[in-house]
């Protein structure tokens, strides 16, 4: 540690450079790691807020609740109990003159049931009346308030936004929640059709002509670019932690080449390759360890600077993991150039 | 009594026709408070002497004895304790860490070696002797070359070795600091009761000396007793 200490104090530029990259390269991993749980949690937010556990679809939906519909005749054997509650749900494009155009997605839900029970209200309060609806709170963010009365898919009616709700988005897009007759007005379809779905909060496997029941997990994985998105997103940060590494093993190796006589000298006069060894392991780890801390400061920074909109949730475990991902890296990027360390011949400094 | 003894050393490199015979059947020995140098061109062996008796490499055949010891076949661990116990070297690169100021060249022994070492009286002292007291908080590339040697041999004294291997101790400095550096040897080789062998072409340094060794072809004979 002491002698690691030491020669990055002297050659400040050098290691503030390596610093540098490692600083660029956490920064970039926070970033697109927030960005990635931002938009997954805009993608899962109303699922896991109705602490979903099942899904019962339409086995011909392709597991999408947008697709599924059930009538009265599917669900004939199916026995509700208050963990169940029946969902409709159509994409509508909500318009007021001063407003911008929002496309969202419309939920119909039954007040007797737990998800319009459980909903979060921010301000004003959930919709009673067919002619109402409660939003999301992200309309706020885009002028909508309280009292504001919206047309759905250029319809005549006006609907009242009568509340702001949390956590209210379903695959990126704002949710609107309402009356399961609103939903039924919004979707034509046939008179017997009940919901699009029946979302559980306790794991259930109901089956049925037509009929079945999805685990949350094979439910969320459905919703349209999900998986794809969160792959790329995966994929890209897999690739800054394999970048991370190359750019410390290189660095720390060529450093190491340069200062072969130097070594040759140290070991020469008796200090022990270990120490060698422990000066460059302790640069590595000193350098990422700078390096994820100041990533992580400017990561905060930009989180509170960035507007609303923005999909971006910088979780405590994103920094935990990043930091420990890092680390390892460092370590291993330490490791490469111990051979040549080993391989010092002391005879050399004569 | 002798601190270092080499019998009937031989060092050869490669195979075949392309072997090459460095050091050929030498015997050497130097005693505490003795100034032994070891002269001869360019290419006799001078720096394989140094490597062996340094424990630096091992003999083809032959023994090497230090303090008493039988240190031949030490291990690179071994060697690396013994090196830094009992031989202090003063290289021609002056043998100084480039990011270390002064200080800490001493502080670095005292990381590894944790007794042994002088106290901060007598590096003090030490210091003064070799007028660099006023140096201890430069970097080596502030100091000129006589500097930078004065301080190699303190941080080569500092860890109280018995036997100082100096590499072309005088290679760098004016006539004026050949003689400073040859006293100065001379002084600690009595003081302080040190072998110190000097592998050198420098002849300035001869009056110095209480032996001369001459090295050609791999073979060691005594010049001077």
């Amino acid at each position: 540690m002491f002698l690691a200490l030491k020669e990055i104090k002297y050659e400040k530029l050098r290691y503030g450079l390596i610093t540098l990259m490692i600083f660029l390269i956490a920064y970039l991993i926070f970033m697109l790691s927030s960005l990635s749980v931002g938009l997954a949690s805009e993608n899962t937010q109303a699922v896991n807020s109705w602490q979903t556990q099942a899904v019962v679809l339409n086995d011909n939906s392709n597991v999408s609740l947008s697709q599924s519909l059930l009538t009265k005749e599917d669900l004939k054997d199916f026995k509700k109990t208050k963990n169940d509650s029946y969902v409709g749900i159509v994409p509508i494009v909500m318009k007021e003159k001063k407003h911008q155009t929002i496309s969202a997605q419309f939920i119909g839900l039954n007040k007797d049931e737990y998800i319009y029970k459980d909903l979060e209200v921010v301000s004003g309060r959930k919709a009673k009346h067919n002619d109402e609806i409660a939003v999301d709170q992200i309309l706020w963010n885009r002028g909508y308030r309280l009292g504001d009365k919206v047309t759905l898919n250029g319809s005549d009616q006006k609907y009242k936004i009568v509340g702001f709700l949390k956590n209210a988005k379903i695959n990126i897009a704002p949710i609107a929640y309402g009356t399961m007759a609103t939903w039924k007005k919004l979707r034509p379809m046939a008179p017997n059709v009940e919901a699009s779905g029946i979302i559980s909060k306790k794991n259930l496997d109901f089956k049925a002509k037509n009929v079945r029941s999805y685990d949350k997990q094979t439910f969320v994985n459905k919703l349209p670019g999900y998986t794809a998105q969160n792959s790329t997103f995966e994929l890209m940060i897999g690739f800054l932690f394999v970048i991370s590494l190359i750019v410390i093993a290189v660095f720390l190796y060529i450093l190491t080449i340069q200062k072969m006589p130097n070594y040759a000298v140290l070991r020469a006069q008796g200090i022990p390759s270990k120490t060698l060894i422990g000066a460059t392991l302790s640069q590595s780890l000193i350098l990422v360890i700078i390096g994820t801390v100041l990533a992580y400061l400017l990561m905060l920074l930009t989180v509170s600077v960035m507007p609303a909109t923005v999909p971006i949730d910088f979780a405590p475990w994103i920094m935990i993991s990043t930091i420990a991902g890092m680390i390892l890296m460092g370590a291993i990027g330490g490791l490469i150039p111990i051979r040549s360390i080993l391989k010092v011949d002391p005879s050399k400094a004569v | 009594m002798s601190v270092i003894e080499l019998k009937d050393v031989s060092k050869s490199y490669g195979q075949g026709d392309a072997k090459v015979n460095a050091l050929k059947n030498i015997n050497f020995e130097a005693q505490k408070g003795e100034v032994v140098l070891i002269e001869g061109p360019s290419g006799a062996g001078k720096s394989t002497f140094l490597t062996i008796a340094g424990a630096l490499q091992k003999p083809t055949s032959g023994e090497v004895f230090i303090g008493k010891k039988d240190v031949t076949n030490y291990s690179p661990k071994q060697a690396d304790a013994l090196r830094l116990d009992k031989i202090g070297f003063v290289l021609q690169a002056y043998n100084l860490v480039p990011y270390l100021t002064v200080r800490e060249q001493f502080i670095l022994v005292d990381k590894v070696k944790k007794t042994g070492n002088l106290s901060k009286e007598a590096l003090d002292r030490l210091l003064d002797e070799l007028g660099i007291s006023q140096l201890v908080n430069k970097y080596p590339k502030e100091l000129s070359g006589g500097q930078q040697q004065r301080v190699a041999i303190a941080r080569a004294l500092y860890a109280d070795p018995a036997i100082i291997l100096a590499d072309e101790p005088t290679a760098s400095l004016d006539s004026e600091k050949v003689e400073e550096v040859g006293k100065l040897f001379k002084t600690l080789a009595k003081q302080k009761e040190k072998a110190i062998i000097l592998v050198t072409h420098d002849l300035r340094l001869n009056k110095y000396s209480d032996k001369i060794y001459e090295m050609l072809d791999g073979h060691l004979s005594l010049k001077k007793k």
